[in-house]
């Protein structure tokens, strides 16, 4: 009888416990994004536009995106987006693609003068909690020399209540997957940095906040 | 070091804890007698007590622990306490992917032995007082596994050594010739070493003997206060990663039947009815016990 129970109980430990599947509701909307940095070109001068495909769970794809200029006159484009500045104006250089549920289209407005200028690209966003953890503040990007600067608000805040904070950039705010992971948290309340080499103020769409241990998003700031 | 899993291990150390106090209370045992019970006690949840008390989702975990728990009487006032998770499991499912059906995180089990608890209970009053009293020491042995599977994120132990101080009162009376019912109460300090915020403890119990006391319904309420005298993310000396300052209020429900004289069996379940950075679920026992007492 006793020799029973336990083989039971032992039992009981080792077969209920199974690791089973939580699922993740990821999907997000398909995006086209120019990923060129350009605010002018030089006249006389051709440039090699880029552009990023992101799929329904915000993870990167090749397509075959086509390139138009709204001035051929100004700014000539191929439809792999060699582009040529031919004279001083400006032009909307957009990337489309047609997937089945519709076309993805992205643009900039570009001009044409003496000089070329990238414009420095930036960005900014407000961090906000999707949680029950506290969790707020502005945020700004930059881009640097060889990559971006995330500079956190002074009013920024976040619990220390929670086990193991740590932040990404992501192009989905439901999923650490894909998503490059920037760091634990170790600042709580403040105004403070993150240097991130390698990284164009363009590749992502968020900044996300996951309890990483347990697999729980604690907030997110869109990058705008 | 201070670990995440603490949030699970609150919620083992408090429940099996309460399932501790059948055989515990305020009464120790008679020299040379015994109370000896295996057990299984277990939790599965996929949602917890934030720091402000509200409900947030979690990775599904869940914890299994196969325990031997024993008091001894080494005196009429003096009874020894050993409570061992001789087979503790700890798991977190995989995450994955509803659009692509991808896991995105797999997830990861370990299966050791757990925490021990080590104590002695030293009766305050003589033995068949009416209201007896008893102090009890219960040191908490970091035996268990703090950093298993591949991210380090399973644990069956908490890596501190804890000393809880119990005070426990109560009384009994019979109901007829066929009935009986207890009441007791308990207060302690949980120390808490390696950062963790120390503890106040206590307790209400009801116990309602039936049937010649061959069948015992028991009814529990716990807390534990945190102190938050301890490190948090902020302040950790050695990582941001871990949960600590928990906090619950739980209600628990048991029932013994005496299938013999001296072995009988047992079954309950608890749940919190608030907590911050806990797990929100209930938890579930079964188990076979023997009381040379009777």
């Amino acid at each position: 009888m006793y020799r029973q129970s336990i083989y039971v109980l032992l039992a009981c430990s080792v077969l209920t416990g199974c690791i089973g599947n939580d699922f993740v509701f990821d999907e997000v909307d398909p995006v086209l994004r120019i990923t060129t940095s350009i605010d002018t070109m030089q006249i006389n001068t051709t440039l090699q536009f880029e552009q990023m495909y992101l799929n329904n769970i915000g993870v990167e794809e090749s397509v075959n995106a086509t390139w138009v200029s709204s001035d051929e006159s100004v700014i000539a484009i191929s439809t792999d987006g060699l582009a040529e500045a031919l004279q001083e104006g400006s032009s909307v250089i957009a990337t489309e693609y047609h997937t089945a549920d519709g076309m993805l289209r992205d643009e900039i407005t570009v001009y044409v003068g003496q000089t070329a200028s990238t414009g420095g690209a930036s960005a900014s966003g407000v961090i906000q909690t999707t949680s029950s953890y506290l969790l707020e503040g502005d945020f700004t990007i930059q881009e640097t020399e060889n990559g971006i600067r995330i500079e956190i608000a002074e009013n920024y805040r976040a619990s220390t209540a929670l086990p193991g904070l740590y932040v990404y950039l992501t192009n989905n705010k439901n999923t650490t997957a894909n998503a490059l992971e920037i760091g634990a948290v170790q600042v709580f309340s403040g105004a403070h940095q993150y240097d991130i080499p390698n990284v164009k103020v363009s590749d992502y769409s968020h900044i996300l906040y996951f309890c990483k241990p347990f697999n729980v998003k604690v907030g997110d700031g869109e990058i705008r | 070091m201070l670990n995440y899993n603490r949030i699970v291990l609150a919620f083992f150390i408090v429940f099996v804890s309460s399932s501790l106090l059948f055989a515990g209370g305020p009464w120790p045992q008679a020299k040379g007698k015994g109370y000896f019970k295996l057990y299984e006690w277990w939790i599965i949840f996929d949602q917890h007590f934030t720091d402000s008390g509200n409900l947030d989702p979690n990775v599904t975990t869940g914890i299994f622990n196969t325990s031997v728990y024993a008091e001894y009487g080494l005196s009429n006032r003096v009874t020894a306490i050993l409570n061992a998770p001789v087979l503790s499991r700890n798991y977190m499912n995989n995450l994955v992917s509803a659009t692509t059906e991808q896991v995105l995180v797999a997830g990861e089990g370990i299966n050791t032995i757990g925490d021990i608890d080590l104590g002695v209970k030293y009766a305050l009053t003589k033995p068949g007082a009416k209201y007896p009293i008893a102090a009890t020491l219960i040191l908490g042995l970091p035996t268990g596994k703090t950093n298993g599977g591949e991210q380090g994120n399973l644990q069956t132990g908490d890596g501190e050594f804890n000393q809880l101080l119990q005070v426990d009162v109560g009384t009994s009376y019979a109901l007829g010739k066929k009935s009986s019912i207890y009441f007791s109460a308990n207060l302690g300090f949980n120390n808490r070493t390696n950062e963790f915020s120390d503890e106040i403890r206590y307790g209400l119990e009801a116990g309602l003997g039936l049937a010649k006391s061959r069948l015992w319904l028991i009814a529990r309420l716990n807390a534990i206060e945190s102190l938050k005298n301890g490190a948090t993310a902020a302040t950790a000396t050695s990582t941001s990663i871990f949960a600590n300052n928990t906090e619950f209020t739980s209600i628990g429900f048991e029932a013994n039947y005496y299938i013999t004289k001296k072995f009988g069996v047992s079954a309950g379940f608890a749940t919190a009815t608030r907590g911050e950075i806990i797990a929100a679920a209930p938890s579930y026992s079964v188990g076979f016990f023997y009381d040379m007492n009777r």
